[in-house]
C-alpha cells in the first residue's frame, strides 16, 4: 500500500469515523506490511514489527504523531533473519516472541538494541517450517504458532502450494528452548487450515483465536474464517467456532484482537480494507 | 529494619493478570474519545447528571442472545487433554458485524494525465480502481463531491492496493501497478471502464510501487519495495516475461524503493527510498535516512548511486512517487509524511535544501504520495490519499499556495482514514481503542 501508518480509532468507530490518534512519518521508523501489532496493557506499550528493517518497535502506549520508538530491538546478534512479520508480547513473563521462518526467537520485554535472545525454539523436532505466526497464553504457558505451510516446490506458485490443506497449528510450552517437538499438532482437512496469518489468546478459557484469509493469490478465496480452538485440541480437530459465513461480510481476515470487557472480537479485513466488530460472548 | 518479602513469579504474575482484568472488568464510562466523535456529543454541556448522547438501533445478531458469562481469572481452566477427546463439533459462529470501520470514499495514491484527451486519472487504493475526470474539472466549495467520468474496477480488473500508474503519452494506455497479493502490472486502453479484463498483464515481484517508461528505448522500470530493486522489462512485457536488467543490491543503498523518475537525454535514473533496509548478505536491518538516490539510466546488478539527496535540508519525509520535468531539469517529490511537495535540480547532491517547496494550510496537500507535471499546460497535478482529493497548481508554484482546482472524491474537510491492507488489529483496553497498521 502506498501509505504506512498506525491508525487508532475509538472503539465505538464506525463507518467513516475519523482516527482518535495517527502514528506515521519518519522518525517512527515505521514501514508498511505491518503485519502484527500488540498492545501491552500492563506496561502501556505498543510493539509492532518492521519487517524490511528487521526490527522490533516498542512506542508509549499513547504515542501518535511522528513519535520515534522508546525502544528497538535490532542487529546482527538478534539473529532476526528474512522479514520479521509477526510478534507477541507476554506482559506477565516479560518476553517478546517472534516467528522467524524456521525459528521462535525470545526476548526479553524491556530488550533494546542489538540484543541477543533469551531462547530459540528450532530444529527438526519442532516441525516449525515458514512459521508465520505465535500467540502466547502466559495462563496456561502455552506458545501457539502458525507454521508447517507447505513448502513449495520447483515451478509452483505459493497458492498451488496452498493447495492442500498442509498449515498447521503447533502448541509449545512457554519456556522450551531448543529442538524440542510441539507438546500439540492441530493439522488436517478437518481444521480447514490452509494459512494462519494473526493469532490471539483468550487466556482464560484456554482458546486459540485465528484468522484464515484463504489462498495468497485470490483476491476473494474461498474458505476464509476466523476460527477457535482450545489450546488442548490436537490432531485433525475442526475449529471450535467458525465465523466466515456471509452475515460475517468476511472477504479475506488476516488481524484480529479481543475486547474481553465487551466480549467483543475484532477483525481486521485486507480486501474490504475495513475492521469488524463481531459480539462473540461465547469464548469469553 | 525494613524486610522485603520475597514472592514467587508466578505469585506476582497472577497478582499482575488479576489486575489487569479488574482494570477490565471495572473500568469506567465510555472513553471521553469515543463522545468527541460524535456530531451530537458537541451540543452538550456538562450537568453533572447523566445525559442522553445518542441512540441507535440495536445491533442484528443471529440466533438466540447468550447468556452473559463473567470472564474471571477464577474460572476453572480446563485441564490437559487427549486428542481424541476434543472432538468437539464446529458451531456455526457466523453473524452480523456490531460495527464497521471503513472510509466509503475513494483514497488516491496515484495520479496520471492523459494531455491528448484531457482527462485526469486516479488509484482508488481503498475501494480498488481507477476513477477518471476531466482534466478541468473543479468541485465546487459547496458540493458533496464530484462524480467521476469513468470508473475501472471489479474482481476483473484485478486491480487491488492500486499504487502505481503511467498514461501512455501517445495511445492514453493505462499502466496499473498493483502493490500487494496480486502481483501484476495490468494495462488497459484508455476509455477503459467498469469490470473488464486488462488487454495485458505483467506477472511483477512482490511489493511494485513505481513505474516510469522510456519510451524511445521502449523500456518500462518498476520498483520494488522490499527487498529493494528496479526491474527493467520491455514496455510490452506481459506474463511470465523477465526483466532485462535489474538494479539491486547493497551498493545501491536502496531501502525500501518507493518513487521512480528517469531522464533519457541526460541517462539519468532516480529512485526514491523510505529507508527501511536489510541485506541478505549481511546479518541485521538497518534504517537509513529518506534519500533519492541517483544511477546511470541503464545500471543494473550492483551499482553504486552516482548521486543521493539525503539530509536534513532536505525536508523529505517518507517520499513516495517522483516525476522529473525534463525541461526545467526538476525533480518534484510527493513528500507523504511531510504533507508537502518538495522540487529540486536534478543535479543536486547530499543534503541540500529544495529549490522549492509547495506546503501549508492554503495548498490542500495532505499525504500526498504521487504527482504529475503537465508541461503542455504548466501545471503541476497532485493525488492527496489524506483527504480523498486531487489538487492542481501552476507549474512552479512554491509556498503555501492555493490549488487553482480541487477535484474532491468526499465531503469538504473528511479526512481519509487510510486503512490500506489491515494485516493485523490490536486492543488498547485502557483507553477503549483499536489500533490498526497497514
Amino acid at each position: 500500500m502506498a501509505h504506512p501508518q498506525i491508525a487508532v480509532f475509538a472503539r465505538l468507530a464506525k463507518e467513516n469515523s475519523q482516527p482518535t490518534r495517527v502514528l506515521a512519518g519518519q522518525n517512527t521508523l515505521l514501514s508498511r506490511t505491518m503485519h502484527d501489532i500488540r498492545y501491552d496493557a500492563v506496561h502501556d506499550e505498543i510493539f509492532v514489527n518492521n519487517p524490511f528493517a528487521q526490527a522490533i518497535l516498542v512506542f508509549r502506549g499513547s504515542a501518535q504523531g511522528e513519535e520515534p520508538p522508546i525502544r528497538i530491538i535490532q542487529g546482527p546478534n538478534t539473529r532476526l533473519e528474512g522479514q520479521v512479520d509477526r510478534l507477541d508480547v507476554d506482559p506477565v513473563h516479560n518476553e517478546i516472541y517472534i516467528p522467524n521462518h524456521e525459528k521462535i526467537l525470545v526476548f526479553p520485554r524491556d530488550g533494546n538494541g542489538d540484543v541477543a535472545p533469551i531462547r530459540i525454539i528450532s530444529g527438526p523436532d519442532t516441525q516449525l517450517n515458514d512459521v508465520e505466526s505465535v500467540a502466547v497464553d502466559p495462563i496456561h504457558n502455552v506458545i501457539v504458532t502458525a507454521g508447517a505451510r507447505p513448502p513449495t516446490a520447483p515451478g509452483q506458485t505459493r497458492s498451488q502450494a496452498d493447495q492442500v490443506y498442509g498449515g498447521a497449528l503447533l502448541i509449545f510450552n512457554r519456556t522450551d528452548s531448543g529442538n524440542v517437538k510441539p507438546i500439540g499438532v492441530i493439522q488436517g482437512p478437518k481444521t480447514r487450515i490452509v494459512r494462519i496469518n494473526q493469532i490471539q489468546m483468550q487466556t482464560t478459557k484456554g482458546w486459540i483465536i485465528a484468522t484464515q484469509p484463504g489462498k495468497y493469490e485470490e483476491q476473494e478465496p474461498e474458505g476464509v474464517f476466523v476460527g477457535v480452538w482450545s489450546i488442548n485440541d490436537r490432531g485433525d480437530a475442526p475449529p471450535r467456532w467458525f465465523i466466515g459465513g456471509p452475515k460475517s461480510q468476511i472477504k479475506k481476515p488476516r488481524g484480529v484482537a479481543l475486547n474481553p470487557k465487551d466480549k467483543e472480537l475484532i477483525v481486521a479485513d485486507m480486501r474490504l480494507n475495513k475492521v469488524l466488530t463481531y459480539y462473540f460472548p461465547e469464548i469469553f | 529494619m525494613l524486610r522485603i518479602k520475597q514472592f514467587p513469579r508466578e505469585s506476582i504474575a497472577a497478582v499482575v493478570m488479576a489486575g489487569v482484568a479488574a482494570c477490565v472488568i471495572f473500568a469506567g464510562p465510555a472513553h471521553k474519545q469515543e463522545l468527541t466523535g460524535r456530531p451530537e456529543a458537541a451540543h452538550l454541556k456538562p450537568t453533572g447528571y447523566p445525559q442522553l448522547i445518542a441512540t441507535q438501533p440495536l445491533p442484528e445478531m443471529g440466533g438466540e442472545i447468550c447468556a452473559v458469562e463473567t470472564a474471571s481469572l477464577q474460572e476453572p481452566i480446563a485441564p490437559r487433554v487427549s486428542a481424541a477427546a476434543n472432538r468437539a463439533p464446529t458451531r456455526d459462529a457466523d453473524r452480523s458485524p456490531l460495527r464497521i470501520i471503513h472510509d466509503t470514499y475513494p483514497t488516491y495514491s496515484a495520479i496520471g494525465v492523459d494531455t491528448n484527451s484531457n482527462e485526469i486519472f486516479l488509484q482508488d487504493e481503498n475501494l480498488f480502481g481507477i476513477k477518471v475526470f476531466n482534466r478541468t474539472d473543479n468541485t465546487p466549495p459547496g458540493a458533496a463531491f464530484s462524480e467521476p467520468k469513468r470508473i475501472l474496477g471489479g474482481l476483473l480488473t484485478k486491480l487491488e492496493f492500486n499504487c502505481g500508474l503511467y498514461i501512455d503519452p501517445k495511445s492514453g494506455d493505462i499502466y496499473s501497478v498493483n502493490n500487494d497479493t496480486v502481483d501484476r502490472m495490468t494495462v488497459f486502453p484508455r476509455d477503459a471502464k467498469g469490470n473488464m479484463k486488462a488487454m495485458r498483464e505483467l506477472h511483477t515481484p512482490h511489493r511494485a510501487y513505481g513505474v516510469a517508461v522510456d519510451e524511445e528505448a521502449q523500456e518500462l522500470y518498476l520498483t520494488i519495495e522490499h527487498p529493494p530493486e528496479v526491474d527493467v522489462y520491455r514496455k510490452t512485457a506481459s506474463g511470465e516475461d523477465k526483466p532485462i536488467r535489474t538494479l539491486k543490491g547493497d551498493k545501491t543503498r536502496l531501502a525500501d524503493a518507493h518513487g521512480i523518475a528517469i531522464d533519457p537525454k541526460n541517462g539519468w535514473m532516480f529512485v526514491s527510498n523510505h529507508g527501511s533496509a536489510s541485506s541478505p548478505t549481511t546479518k541485521g536491518g538497518r534504517f537509513d535516512p529518506p534519500s533519492i538516490t541517483v544511477y546511470p539510466l541503464k545500471a543494473t546488478g550492483d551499482t553504486a548511486p552516482i548521486r543521493t539527496i539525503a539530509g536534513s535540508k532536505t525536508q523529505l519525509n517518507w517520499p513516495a512517487h517522483i516525476f522529473l520535468d525534463q525541461n526545467s531539469g526538476e525533480l518534484y517529490v510527493a513528500n507523504d509524511a511531510g504533507d508537502s511537495i518538495l522540487i529540486f535540480r536534478e543535479t543536486d547532491n547530499g543534503d541540500v535544501a529544495p529549490a522549492r517547496v509547495l506546503k501549508g494550510p492554503q495548498t490542500g496537500l495532505k499525504n500526498p504520495t504521487s504527482l504529475f507535471v503537465d508541461t503542455r499546460n504548466n501545471e503541476l497535478l497532485v493525488s492527496n490519499m489524506g483527504n480523498h482529493s486531487a489538487t492542481v497548481y501552476p507549474k512552479t508554484a512554491s509556498g503555501d499556495v492555493a490549488p487553482l482546482r480541487t477535484i474532491r472524491s468526499a465531503p469538504r474537510g473528511k479526512l481519509a482514514d487510510m486503512i490500506g491492507n489491515p494485516g493485523a488489529a490490536a486492543y488498547d483496553s485502557k483507553r477503549e481503542e483499536i489500533l490498526v497498521p497497514n
